[in-house]
């Protein structure tokens, strides 16, 4: 029987159309057919390929509720599935007993769990090895030097193993990843912690040179540690002292050695010519000694370089045909870093005169390849948001498309650097977009990146407001303004009172009036909820006076009137066009001579043009004429009221009426 | 058989003495059924509809190819099932809002669950990844979840 219910009232609604509209026609409009083109279904099918830009990040869940809202909560919802990550890690690796069974066909060996403690006790060279292994300095070097108490000799390989471990990690620990840090923290100059301040330096005479000199005979790997070691922590001095004694001691150095060297160069020389004769010498020996340069090679060449100053230029197109002739440009699908190092020495951010053919080059050189990262500083130079701020410098518009083009190619993703820097290159191709775009092309990308992409910070947000106003769309404030609330800068009182007073300027057509109103009832009440918000937005005189222009320009009189009490307990002064817009509104008499008597209580000068006008343009009463008289002629009010008043013009007038009520 | 059917007769036409009929149990069936009670306990959609409902009116919770004729391991995926609903009802503790929806794709176990917003998101997305990750070692297969929240349980009725 309930079924049979439940089916009666669904066909009660699935009547047919005609019956609806013969029952009730004039209660319903028939909307107009759409018609869609052939391709509309291929259309809405390709639109869903790429990436979503209604969406969230992908790591978030798909809910209102959990997806973030302002670039707060993207970092601190990431961070937080982070650590809860790390959380179940060590869970793992601390019981592995629960996770040894081992049904997957193939076996999966990420999700075994690791061993971090090694598990060889006695004095042998398996257990050095499975230290080195495990990446524990301090436990390899006491396992090293308790083998040589022992008196067994350690194989070449092993003690080489060992010196690059040393060398690599600069004599410390590194620190074990139990802490949810994504890489990307640590930004160039701005240490996060107090272990980033710490910055780890070359002792003298630690292990690392210790074990070196122990050692029976050195070979070139021995050496290469060494100096690849003491480059990294900033010995460079020592670096070319040890490869001096490598060349008295007849070895041959390898081309690791060389890279390191060359990136050392430019610390060991003052000047920039002696840099490159340095750099110049080195590439000689290298040469001498049949050792081919690679790709690192030139990278390191060209990042000195960068160093150079202004002998830079020349060299480094010669560099980069040096490049091409031994092919590495072909085969190495040459790492993008070159590309930025090669534009940064051309177009330094400071001075740029018009270098943007260079640009232009490289961006056609490097225009639909994919890259991968190579070098160790790939990611680190963040070279993506580097080429926006050249773009952004030159306003060149072209460019900047044709760098976000790269962008989608391939694997070039990986290369804009974490969430920090991803969020300063689309808010300097958003920054550039706003500036010379038509208003149609802005919005389209602000739909396109915002919130998907990046948050943008206040001043991204005032530079939309500034290309609205440019473009004449102020209509669409209102949406901005709900855009701006869910941000989160609905606190940040310049933006707020560019919006007003964008909203207050001019005059529009009665839609948009009525929706600048609603809009400025809002701001009204994030005013007035400044005591209980947890960062209060202060009144001004500006703000008040904006809002109340909106609201009269909507016909809104009674929300205007509750402003000009606002006006008196936050003693503010409205001015005097506003004082007159009121009476433009106006139309019963009694408010009539309100207003003249709140004029009158501000001291306002224009009182007494006020009460003539109001005698002459209404109908009053004898009563209210009398009260008008009066109000225009005690100009103030008592000294104590005074006092607290914050006026802009009015020294006369003060003095005017101290005197008066002196008298 | 004779003497039986004497005796059958003697006990049923002698009116002094009382026999005692039994025949076989048929208990009621309860699986899975909340009984009609006051009127004050809420309902969802999944706990109002009985088993019998399954494949009607009501999903299957659990969602594997080796109930199929010729498919191996409906019982470790059981068991696996089993372990996942108390893992994540113990993990998400009364953040629940209805039962978990397991679901086997490939290589991937995915749980779909309905969440209340009892707890801030963040403290959400840490008890997700860590779900992820424990129960990924565990089982040896990714496993994903996917999350949606409501404000309180959506009742279907009052029993």
């Amino acid at each position: 029987r309930n079924f049979g219910w439940s089916a009666a009232v669904c066909q009660q609604n699935a009547l047919p159309l005609s019956n609806l509209i013969t029952e009730a026609a004039e209660a319903i409009v028939v909307p107009k057919k759409k018609t869609w083109s052939k391709e509309a279904v291929l259309q809405a099918l390709a639109a869903t390929v790429n990436r979503d830009s209604t969406a969230a990040h992908y790591m978030f869940q798909d809910d209102p509720y959990l997806t973030p809202r302002t670039s707060a909560e993207f970092k601190l919802y990431s961070l937080s599935q982070e650590s809860g990550r790390l959380a179940a890690k060590h869970i793992v690796n601390t019981n592995p007993k629960f996770f040894q069974k081992d049904f997957a066909e193939p076996h999966i060996p990420c999700l075994m769990p690791e061993t971090m403690e090694p598990r060889i006790e006695d004095v042998s060279e398996a257990a050095l090895l499975e230290r080195i292994m495990l990446r524990k300095v301090k436990a390899a070097v006491d396992m090293y030097d308790q083998l040589l108490q022992a008196g067994t000799t350690v194989s070449t390989d092993a003690t080489n193993d060992l010196l690059d471990l040393i060398c690599l990690y600069g004599d410390h620990d590194p620190l074990q990843d139990d802490k949810p840090e994504d890489k990307g923290r640590r930004r160039k100059g701005r240490p996060q912690r107090a272990i980033d301040l710490v910055k780890i330096v070359w002792r003298e005479n630690n292990n690392a040179e210790r074990i070196f000199n122990l050692l029976p005979e050195r070979d070139t790997r021995a050496y290469s540690a060494l100096i690849r070691g003491m480059v990294k922590y900033g010995a460079h001095v020592k670096a070319f002292n040890t490869y001096t004694d490598m060349l008295n001691n007849r070895l041959t150095a390898d081309v690791h050695i060389f890279n390191a060297l060359i990136s050392a160069a430019t610390e060991v020389r003052e000047k920039y010519n002696e840099k490159w004769d340095l750099i110049v010498e080195l590439l000689k020996q290298m040469n001498e000694q049949k050792v081919k340069p690679n790709l690192l090679t030139f990278n390191a060449v060209l990042k000195a370089l960068r160093r150079c100053g202004s002998l830079a230029r020349a060299q480094s197109l010669h560099t980069l045909s040096e490049m091409k002739a031994l092919g590495i440009s072909e085969w190495g699908k040459n790492t993008f870093a070159s590309h930025i190092v090669f534009c940064s020495i051309f177009c330094p951010v400071s001075s740029l005169q018009g270098q943007t053919d260079i640009l232009q080059e490289v961006l056609t050189e490097v225009a639909g390849r994919s890259f991968v990262p190579q070098d160790p500083d790939d990611g680190m130079h963040a070279a993506f948001w580097f080429l926006k701020t050249v773009c952004l410098e030159t306003k060149d518009l072209e460019s900047a498309y044709r760098v976000h083009n790269l962008l989608n190619v391939g694997e070039n993703w990986r290369l804009l650097g974490d969430s920090f820097q991803q969020s300063i290159y689309y808010g300097r191709f958003f920054n550039l977009l706003c500036m010379m775009e038509h208003i149609d092309v802005v919005l389209k990308w602000y739909n396109e990146l915002i919130p998907s992409l990046f948050y943008p910070n206040p001043q991204g947000m005032k530079d939309l407001l500034q290309a609205l106003d440019t473009d004449n769309r102020l209509d669409m404030i209102p949406q901005i303004w709900k855009d701006i609330r869910r941000m989160g800068h609905d606190n940040k009182s310049d933006l707020v009172e560019e919006l007003l007073s964008l909203m207050a300027r001019d005059r529009h057509s009665p839609e948009v009036q009525e929706s600048f109103a609603a809009c400025a009832l809002d701001v009204r009440s994030l005013y007035k909820q400044g005591q209980v918000a947890k960062v209060a937005l202060e009144w001004t005189t500006a703000s008040m006076t904006n809002i109340t222009t909106i609201l009269l320009a909507a016909q809104k009189t009674k929300q205007a009137w509750d402003m000009l009490n606002i006006f008196k307990t936050k003693n503010r002064v409205p001015s005097e066009e506003l004082i007159d817009e009121f009476l433009v509104r106006i139309k019963d008499g009694q408010q009539a001579v309100e207003l003249v008597q709140i004029s009158a209580s501000f001291c306002l000068p224009s009182t007494p043009n006020l009460a003539q006008r109001v005698l002459q343009e209404f109908e009053l009463s004898e009563e209210q004429r009398w009260q008008l008289t009066t109000t225009s002629e005690v100009p103030c009010l008592s000294s104590d009221e005074r006092s607290v008043f914050y006026r802009p013009y009015s020294s006369q007038m003060y003095v005017l009426c101290r005197l008066f009520n002196k008298m | 058989m004779n003497t039986l059917a004497r005796v059958g007769t003697s006990i049923c036409t002698n009116p002094e003495t009382r026999a005692l009929h039994v025949t076989a149990s048929c208990c009621k069936n309860r699986a899975a059924r909340i009984r009609v009670g006051k009127g004050d306990r809420p309902l969802t959609y999944e706990q109002a509809l009985h088993p019998h409902h399954i494949g009607h009116r009501k999903g299957w919770l659990s969602q594997h190819t080796s109930n199929l004729m010729g498919e191996n391991g409906a019982a470790d995926r059981t068991v696996e099932d089993v372990f996942v609903r108390r893992f994540i009802f113990g993990t998400f503790h009364n953040c629940l809002a209805n039962e978990i929806v397991i679901k086997r794709r490939g290589n991937m176990l995915v749980v779909c669950a309905l969440m209340l917003q009892r707890l801030p998101p963040q403290k959400f997305y840490f008890l997700i990844g860590y779900t992820e990750t424990l129960l990924s070692h565990f089982y040896k297969c990714p496993v994903k979840m996917e999350v949606q929240t409501l404000g309180d349980k959506a009742v279907y009725k009052y029993l």
